[in-house]
């Protein structure tokens, strides 16, 4: 059973010269329990996708498609309807942690609001809630840190702010967007295992460009390019044998693999090529992939590639 | 460190005032309209600061014209702001056509100079004190529109905004959980600097004698001084202390509005860590 079905989204913004077509007919079922991870690169739209999913796309965004989750069609959805389910049942970890929290309110304040928002707990109960939250999220002295304000924080614990504040709810789904960008190392690591194990029993779409980030935390991952999903796999089979070329780009270029760039750039979302979105830069492109568009193909039952190298 | 000895004596001074306007019946035994005596006393026993022209005691008007001088700056003032506060927010978070609007509007509105037209209004219409000062709020409250709008404009775009949204957060939620904490500062400042603007006005429409001439406030007492003769006779006690009540209030006003930002804006805080 599929908590969250995206099925042929498409989102486009338009200017006045141009139209970005920043996410096209992706296809992507998320069953309850399943960790998924949607890799790309920066501008390819996985961001987009995943505020399509929140139902959080800007009001000049001109969307297609249904993101289905459980009677809800939350593209189309009335606003209040959302927002009921927003934070309570679909909760997101915000890119970018330095800023999603609000300068002028205490940690404890931000970690209580999406209780008292959702009127889970009374106002005094929701402190105590995000105290022990605070708490589970490994801060030392959880009281202290309650009641102060997040530029007292370093990167990595705000970051472990924004993942007490996802869950402070106890949603099902939870979409986290680049949960680990701009942190080091040790720190990174640390935050991947909290992760790890908040996720146990939960749901969660991971949007990451870092494959390693993915293989830890998610079981089967989609691979975006241009604003298409061009392969899907379980991690296992993905990570050992990437069909897509530029999946195997990919992990060419990871420093482990010796740092082998994919020659060139991704196309503009507002000039996409007309064939095969990777032509220009596959070391495989045939006639043929410059002027067909290739369909997202399976090739098993859990595996589907956008290559016309595997029809 | 300076600066907070400056607020401190601000907030003194300004409570001094407030302390006296409230106790104004405890600090002196006449009504500030009841003909105490002689005309145009000197200061001295039982009238510390003398007797006007009609023989009233010039100390009584002096305290209780605390309170119609103060009541009605703070009055218009906090009117002004709750009007630019609350149109800056509305316009700011949800853009589009009412914005526009409402920023044409102010465009047309903005050039008129305030005290002017006041002064055309209220030779019109001779409203009351009341009025005057609900008129005052309306027309105060443009520039602050646009101070608040352009704030709100640049937070609605930050992540935090994005992220109350991400947890269920109503439009008026956001705006006033999230949006208004965050123009506070500029709000608090805004109240202090016009309750300052608005009170010096209200003294000046008075002294011009446009509003009720039996309400004693400073604005009148300076009036009464011009007009009766107390200036050229030399009565410097008629016309000074009012005048010095003013400056006092005025200064003080403006020294704790300074010293605000520091104090609202915990980024700005020095000694919080």
């Amino acid at each position: 059973m599929n908590l969250i079905s995206i099925e042929d989204l498409s989102v486009r913004f338009s200017t006045r010269s141009e139209c970005i077509r920043a996410v096209e007919t992706v296809n992507l079922d998320i069953a309850r329990g399943d960790h998924v991870a949607l890799i790309g690169e920066s501008g390819c739209g996985k961001t987009v996708l995943g505020m399509a999913v929140m139902g959080l796309l800007p009001k000049n965004a001109r969307i297609g498609g249904a993101v289905r989750y459980r009677e809800h069609d939350i593209i189309q959805a009335a606003e209040p309807d959302i927002q009921r389910i927003r934070g309570k049942e679909i909760a997101m970890i915000m890119q970018n942690s330095a800023n999603t929290l609000n300068p002028v309110k205490t940690v404890g304040s931000q970690i209580a609001e999406p209780l008292l928002i959702h009127q889970i707990l009374p106002a005094k109960a929701a402190h105590a809630e995000a105290v022990r939250l605070l708490a589970a999220m490994r801060f030392d002295e959880p009281e202290r840190a309650a009641e102060r304000y997040p530029h007292e924080f370093s990167g990595g614990m705000r970051e472990r702010i924004l993942v007490a504040i996802a869950l402070a709810c106890q949603p099902d789904v939870v979409i986290a967007d680049e949960p680990t960008s701009g942190l080091d190392a040790g720190v990174k690591s640390q935050i991947l295992v909290l992760l790890k194990q908040q996720m146990a029993d939960r749901t969660l779409f991971l949007i990451t460009h870092d494959m390693g980030t993915a293989y830890f935390l998610c079981t089967r991952i989609a691979v975006m390019y241009a604003g298409e999903i061009v392969e899907i796999g379980s991690t296992h089979d993905l990570l050992s044998m990437p069909m897509h070329p530029y999946t195997q780009g990919l992990l060419a270029s990871l420093p482990s693999a010796g740092l082998h760039p994919i020659p060139g750039m991704s196309p503009s979302p507002a000039y996409l090529p007309e064939g095969c979105r990777f032509c220009a830069r596959c070391p495989a492109a045939t006639d043929r992939c410059s002027t067909c568009h290739p369909p997202l193909n399976d090739v098993s039952g859990t595996r589907q590639v956008r290559c016309f190298c595997y029809d | 460190m300076s600066r907070k000895i400056i607020l401190w004596v601000s907030v003194a001074v300004l409570c001094a005032y407030i302390a006296i306007a409230l106790c104004a019946p405890l600090l002196t035994p006449y009504s500030p309209t009841e003909i105490t005596g002689a005309a145009l006393q000197s200061p001295g026993a039982g009238h510390p600061l003398g007797t006007n022209d009609l023989g009233q005691d010039i100390f009584s008007q002096l305290v209780y014209g605390a309170r119609i001088t103060l009541l009605f700056g703070f009055c218009s003032a906090l009117l002004a702001v709750l009007i630019s506060t609350s149109v800056g927010i509305v316009i700011g978070y949800y853009g589009g056509l009412l914005d526009e609007i409402v920023s044409r509007a102010i465009d047309i509105f903005m050039p008129i100079p305030m005290f002017p037209l006041l002064i055309v209004l209220t030779a019109f219409f001779s409203p009351g004190v009341l009025q005057i000062s609900l008129l005052m709020g309306i027309l105060g409250s443009i520039y602050g529109i646009r101070i608040i709008r352009a704030q709100v404009l640049s937070i609605a775009q930050t992540n935090f905004v994005e992220g109350a949204r991400a947890i269920g957060a109503s439009d008026f939620h956001i705006m006033s959980r999230h949006i208004l904490p965050n123009v506070m500062p500029v709000v608090m400042m805004k109240f202090v600097s016009s309750s300052q603007r608005m009170l010096v006005m209200g003294v000046g429409l008075s002294f011009i004698g446009l509003w009720d001439t039996t309400t004693v406030d400073w604005g009148t007492m300076i009036q009464n001084s011009y007009t009766s003769g107390g200036m050229a006779l030399g009565l410097w006690w008629w016309l000074l202390p009012p005048g010095i009540a003013v400056i006092g209030i005025s200064l003080a006003l403006a020294l704790i509005g300074y010293s605000f930002e520091e104090k609202f804006n915990p980024r700005v805080g020095v000694n919080r860590i």
